[in-house]
């Protein structure tokens, strides 16, 4: 076991890499009453093409991820969560674009806990009953989501933004292309994609991590698995321009809601590119649309956003795009002004000390997240499958400099690689 | 037990309550102010506008954007603010979060910069002719309205604001929490400045400061960093009265339509027992083995063996004695699961609970309070939540209190709760 101290952070991480391929990551925190765990795949929705090694080509229907992930809660007995509860633990699992996630929460019992966390995840129980009901309750997870403004708005503009990549897809698939899931899929995907030199194991609370590791070796040298499957996973040829500029759907909401995003090429980076370009990125948006940014308070006091008006920037494998924006009373005008004000930005340049300013509150904004062991889990897992250790940020973040902030600014706001959603009101009937 | 809570230090400096709760353990100093007064019709429209107004400027830096620098200066320090009802009172909530001198080089006293700017949010507004300025002020009513507004846009949201009031018809409980679309139009400058003043100086005012200080610190900028003035009469304390119980009679049924695509299904329920009541703890049972798990009886009978919902849950708020179940259906499903959620009802009067049921509930519950210590909020949110219920006990005795409830202690805390209004928000197509 590696132990690995950041002074700076006052945080110690013991890492080890079992056998078997599994990657197990440990944060005591010392005082913590709880423990939190999260066992991930590097599985997600845009992972819907792949082969093994020189064999065919299997296409799975979409939302088959997400559905896995619903269907390991499955036991023979039928009792997961009254399981997990005996033992005062909180379950839940989520699926993204590029992985599966399945925590749980717990002030007491940790290794039966975990041990129960390891097993319900690595031993699968799909039968053409389980799988079969479980499309009623993902199909009201789907119509929950249809009526999502928001969510509709989000990918509304994705699927503007992307022709063929899967990022364009629904998470959770549709209720007719989650109707050819069967037992078959599930375990032919658990086989190939939850490979444990697929997943990691992070745990974050108050326990001794020589003890931890001792029972994660342990449950892991009882189990078989086959040779690490060679998976490669088979992504479209993306133009670099996008579906269509303009587009909008009418739902029952008091206001428009417009979103817009750019698309980048998303190749060829290495990992520690992509860092930065994502915190560079990230930096530019909070110049431009953060609360105390010029353009954002111009735009507010000229009523075209609200306080919700909000960005996000998201990289992945064969994807870079951002979504920006909020309700608006006129979703037009917002982006005209929106146009000359970024423009007004590139002619006159980034404000050295606002540029400052807007670090420190990103460097702020990564201290508070370390104190809370769900939100440590969450992005040490994210940016370990990216190849990131997640608690060397810092240093990357403090060397961005107004340059490169400048120069992301300028490559990021390339108007005909963008595309804008509107969700308006309907008419009264 | 390994469970007992550091305590809160109390003083108190002029007429605002401060609590704190020394400790090296975080990263952050968790700093929240509770502004609280009695919620009526009249007053929770100006009360939910204060905080808006107040955010967008001070004394010392009266332009919105030099005070959001100065937020960005102090490392982000985490500023916001909610706004919330707590029984039949009207509380905003001002939170900041300031990182630790340690974690930041050549900083001095972060959080002595944040308390008095702080001070100056809340006592030290930005003022023009000696009172607001009418530009803020027009901008956030628009802001609220939109807010106000944008409920329907999410329907879970909505089914659950609209349930609430059809359950309190004649109770300012009804009101949302950030006011009165309607008397938005009503509120001017002088009107909401002379309210600022009322609001500053007769209602309940308590700060709670977690993290690496002391009490002598926070005392010391308090002092010298708020300017509250004592009100002629002291400010109303809080008191928490259960809903009225009109007898007899069945709940009411109420269906609303919208272009939806699934239907949303509310049951509004009220309990005589609060949170200071020593049946507490079996609400809190009542409430856990009903719906607030997915091992409860709702998601196990109507998601997992039904297979009706994705969502299906209970939720019980102790301030005003109110359960809420909520669920979304498919809309032609509307009978079948009303019929299951009621059998489930029905079951919990009967005792037809058990004891492996009650036993991972309680479970469940004294984990997830015993949680509680490792979150600087989650700490301030039980403290405040218990002293202003006048509910004496710490952690540790509502854990001892939860693990000693009975199934007898269960039934007879169900048979308390009634069904008020079942409420389903609908497509409109015909039947």
């Amino acid at each position: 076991m590696e132990r690995k101290r950041y002074e700076r952070l006052d945080e110690t991480l013991y890492r080890e890499k079992l056998p078997n391929g599994l990657e197990v990551c440990l944060l005591p925190k010392p005082g913590f009453s709880k423990t939190y765990a999260m066992f991930s795949a590097r599985f997600g929705s845009v992972d819907s093409r792949y082969r093994l090694g020189a064999g065919d080509e299997t296409q799975v229907p979409d939302g088959a991820a997400h559905f896995l992930e619903h269907k390991l809660f499955e036991d023979p007995e039928g009792n997961t969560f009254a399981r997990f509860a005996d033992r005062g633990a909180s379950v839940n699992a989520f699926t993204t674009f590029d992985r599966t996630s399945y925590l749980f929460s717990a002030t007491e019992e940790l290794e039966a806990n975990t041990e129960h966390l390891l097993d319900m995840v690595q031993q699968p129980y799909f039968t053409d009953e389980n799988v079969e009901k479980e499309k009623g309750i993902i199909g009201q997870e789907i119509r929950m989501y249809q009526d999502d403004p928001e969510w509709r708005a989000f990918f509304g503009l994705i699927e503007s933004l992307y022709a063929f990549h899967p990022v364009r897809i629904d998470i959770a698939g549709t209720v007719e292309s989650i109707s050819a899931i069967g037992k078959e899929t599930l375990y032919d995907l658990h086989r190939t994609f939850y490979h444990p030199g697929n997943m990691l194991l992070f745990m974050a609370g108050g326990f001794d991590p020589e003890q931890v590791m001792r029972l994660v070796r342990a449950n892991q040298e009882r189990k078989v698995f086959p040779a690490t499957p060679d998976v490669r996973r088979i992504l479209p040829e993306e133009p670099d321009r996008v579906v269509r500029k303009e587009a909008e759907i009418s739902l029952d909401v008091s206001m428009p809601k417009c979103k817009f995003g750019f698309k980048e090429p998303a190749g060829g980076l290495s990992p520690e590119e992509k860092l930065r370009r994502e915190l560079t990125t990230a930096l530019v948006l909070d110049l431009i649309f953060g609360q105390s940014a010029s353009i954002y308070q111009t735009l507010y006091d000229e009523k075209l956003i609200t306080d919700q008006f909000g960005y996000e920037y998201d990289i992945g494998p064969g994807y870079a795009f951002s979504v920006i924006g909020g309700d608006t009373p006129d979703p037009g005008r917002l982006i005209g002004r929106v146009r000359e004000l970024i423009g007004a930005l590139l002619d006159s340049g980034i404000d050295a000390d606002e540029f400052e300013r807007v670090k420190r509150k990103r460097i702020g904004g990564y201290l508070r997240k370390l104190n809370s062991p769900e939100g440590i889990a969450s992005e040490f897992t994210r940016y370990r499958f990216m190849g990131i250790d997640y608690f060397e940020l810092l240093p990357v973040l403090e060397r961005i400099t107004l340059r490169d902030a400048e120069r992301r600014l300028g490559e990021h706001v390339n108007w005909d690689r963008s595309a804008v959603f509107v969700v308006r009101p309907k008419e009264a009937p | 037990m390994g469970h007992q809570q550091p305590l809160f230090e109390r003083a108190e400096a002029g007429r605002m309550r401060v609590h704190v709760l020394p400790t090296d353990r975080f990263k952050t100093c968790a700093i929240s102010v509770f502004v609280g007064r009695p919620l009526s019709d009249e007053e929770v429209t100006p009360a939910a506008l204060i905080p808006f107004v107040l955010r967008r400027g001070t004394e010392r830096h009266p332009e919105t954007k030099r005070f959001r620098e100065e937020l960005d200066r102090l490392y982000g320090a985490g500023f916001g603010f909610d706004i919330f009802k707590r029984g039949n009172h009207h509380i905003v909530q001002f939170r900041l979060e300031i990182i630790d001198d340690r974690f930041v080089s050549g900083e001095a006293n972060l959080l002595r910069q944040a308390l008095a700017l702080l001070g100056q949010v809340m006592t030290r507004p930005a003022l023009e002719d000696g009172v607001f300025i009418k530009k803020y002020v027009d901008a956030e009513k628009n802001t609220l309205r939109s807010k106000l507004e944008a409920v329907i846009n999410d329907k879970i949201r909505y089914a659950y604001e609209r349930c609430t009031a059809l359950t309190f018809p004649d109770d300012p409980f009804r009101h949302h929490a950030l006011g009165r679309l309607e008397k938005l139009q009503e509120l001017d400058v002088q009107s909401l400045f002379a309210f600022y003043r009322r609001w500053l100086s007769d209602s309940q005012i308590d700060m709670y400061v977690v993290g690496n200080t002391s009490t002598e610190a926070v005392l010391d900028a308090v002092k010298a960093e708020f300017f509250l003035e004592s009100a002629a009469d002291s400010p109303l304390p809080y008191r928490f009265v259960p809903p009225e119980t009109r007898g007899e009679r069945r709940a009411r049924t109420i269906t609303d339509r919208m272009d939806v695509t699934q239907g949303k299904l509310n049951i509004g329920l009220v309990t005589p027992v609060l949170r200071s009541d020593p049946r507490y703890p079996a609400m809190l049972l009542y409430n856990g083995v009903l719906g607030g798990y997915p091992h409860s009886k709702l998601f196990t009978n109507v998601r997992e063996k039904a297979n009706l919902a994705y969502y299906v849950s209970s939720r019980y708020d102790g301030f005003k004695g109110f359960v809420m179940i909520q669920t979304g259906i498919e809309i032609a499903n509307r009978d079948k699961a009303l019929g299951l959620i009621e059998e489930q009802l029905e079951d919990m009067r009967a005792g037809r609970i058990e004891e492996a049921e009650i036993d991972r509930t309680k479970t469940l519950i004294v984990s997830q309070l015993k949680e509680t210590a490792d979150s600087p909020f989650a700490m301030i949110a039980f403290d405040f939540n218990a002293s202003i219920t006048g509910s004496a006990g710490s952690i540790g005795e509502l854990i001892g209190e939860v693990s000693s409830v009975t199934a007898g202690q269960i039934a007879e805390a169900a048979r308390q709760v009634r069904p008020e209004v079942i409420y389903f928000l609908r497509d409109r197509k015909e039947e």
